[in-house]
Order: structure tokens, then C-alpha cells, then sequence
């Protein structure tokens, strides 16, 4: 669907954008724009952290979130235009790491596809973070499994507690 | 067969070469290639835990392919640790 624009940016590329997000999501028939923007920020767990690398398994990604988009237009019930977008590579404090933006109808709407795109990208989208700390130590994210049997496990075992990522 | 497996994330670490070469039989389960690829890497890379790829999900360029599935012949897959995108 020519409504949704998915993207993975390399950082020593480029930036991800969030004016043409905006205005990729802009349109006449929408009065409510609600946008996700998730940057890097500077601690994690008690930890000083001075960067991030992100590696992507890049096509199968994409094809995520083009279904995502799909699932976000189902759910929504409303005209939607969607951009996802998520950096690759190595990222600086301050860094734009995932831009989500739903334009719809109405700010319900919005919210509501913007929410469901964003967790998506994070629990389901073959992305992986590592971080690195101000001790030149580095460790990767302990994340969420994507093999069905070991989040059915995962999920009963987490039962009553926040997800805490 | 001779399956090609692509490593991502924390399993980078387990070969310089971001990749791995495992023979298994034809017909064979992606349950199995997952215990396959365990004992490989008990062996090859003792430093990543034993527990990971347990929780790993193997894919094409195109879907997750789930315990259940036969392995694929002729095609390159990935094995994706716990996702911790965002």
C-alpha cells in the first residue's frame, strides 16, 4: 500500500527524519497525527551507556513492518497513512533509533496505530541492541524470544509482571 | 544437506564470519538444525551461553520458520536471538 512507508537507515547514511514522517503522514482527510520517536539515551539498568549498535536481519524486517502497517490499518478501522522507521548501525547518545508516525481521521485512531506499531517493532521486528557503557564494556539486550514455543513459556512465566522493555 | 545459517546479534559473536555451515540430514526438522546448531556451537563457541539458541527463532528472508517446519534445501537462513529492537 502506497499509505505506508517503512525504512531501515544505515546512521552513516543518514539520520531518521522526522519532518518527512510528518509529511509523509499528512493529509487532508486527517486531523490527527501521533507520532513515536525512541532516541538513545545515556543509562540502562544502573549503567553509564555511551552508544548503541543496532544489527537488523534487513528483509525480513521490512516485510514485518509492512505487515505491521497491514495489521495497524485492520485494527484502526480508518483511513491510516504509517511510517516506520528504524536505524542501523552505530548510534550516539541523542540518536533517533525508531520513528513511528500514524496519521488518521481522528486522534483516537492515531494513538491507537501509533501504540500498536511501536510495540510491534520492538517484540516482534528481527532488531538487535547492543549497548555500550562508559566502562568500554558491551553486552547485548536480553530481548524477546520470537520462537513461538519458548514465548508461550516466556509469556506464562511473566504472567502479572510488566514488561519491562 | 549443507544449510548456510546467517548469525545476528549476540550470535555474531560465536563466528567471525557472521555465518555458520551445518550439514543435516535431508527431510530434517527445524527442531533439529536447532539442536544441530546448539552442539556446534557448544563446541566451536563455548562463550555463548548454552541456552540461547533455545530461545532463538530461526527465518528465511521472508518468514519464521518454527520448530516444526522442514529445513529448507538451497536457501540461506538466519537464526534471530531475542529481539530488542526500539
Amino acid at each position: 500500500m502506497d499509505e505506508l512507508h517503512v525504512a531501515v537507515v544505515e546512521r552513516r547514511v543518514a539520520a531518521l527524519d522526522v519532518a518527512a514522517a510528518l509529511d509523509f503522514v499528512g493529509d487532508p482527510r486527517f486531523g490527527g497525527i501521533a507520532t513515536f520517536i525512541g532516541r538513545v539515551r545515556d543509562h540502562n539498568v544502573g549503567r553509564v551507556v555511551t552508544g548503541i549498535s543496532y544489527d537488523l536481519f534487513e528483509p525480513l524486517a521490512l516485510r514485518l513492518f509492512r505487515a505491521i502497517g497491514e495489521r495497524a490499518r485492520a485494527e484502526v478501522g480508518a483511513p491510516l497513512k504509517l511510517w516506520i522507521a528504524h536505524a542501523k548501525g552505530d548510534l550516539a547518545i541523542g540518536d533517533l533509533a525508531v520513528v513511528v508516525a500514524a496519521g488518521t481521521p481522528h486522534r483516537d485512531e492515531a494513538f491507537r496505530a501509533c501504540r500498536l506499531a511501536i510495540e510491534a517493532v520492538k517484540h516482534e521486528a528481527p532488531i538487535w541492541k547492543q549497548e555500550h557503557y562508559v566502562d568500554g564494556d558491551s553486552a547485548w539486550s536480553e530481548g524477546c524470544s520470537l520462537c513461538e514455543e519458548q514465548r508461550e513459556a516466556e509469556r506464562l512465566d511473566h504472567a502479572g509482571h510488566a514488561h519491562g522493555h | 544437506m549443507k544449510i548456510r545459517i546467517a548469525l545476528y546479534g549476540a550470535l555474531r559473536e560465536a563466528d567471525a564470519s557472521g555465518r555458520v555451515e551445518l550439514e543435516v540430514p535431508a527431510g530434517s526438522s527445524i527442531a533439529e538444525l536447532r539442536e544441530r546448531l546448539a552442539a556446534h556451537l557448544a563446541g566451536h563457541a563455548p562463550a555463548i551461553p548454552a541456552g540461547l539458541v533455545r530461545r532463538c527463532a530461526f527465518a528465511s528472508a521472508e518468514e519464521i520458520l518454527h520448530n516444526h517446519r522442514a529445513v529448507p534445501e538451497g536457501v540461506e537462513l538466519a537464526v534471530l536471538p531475542p529481539v530488542s529492537g526500539g
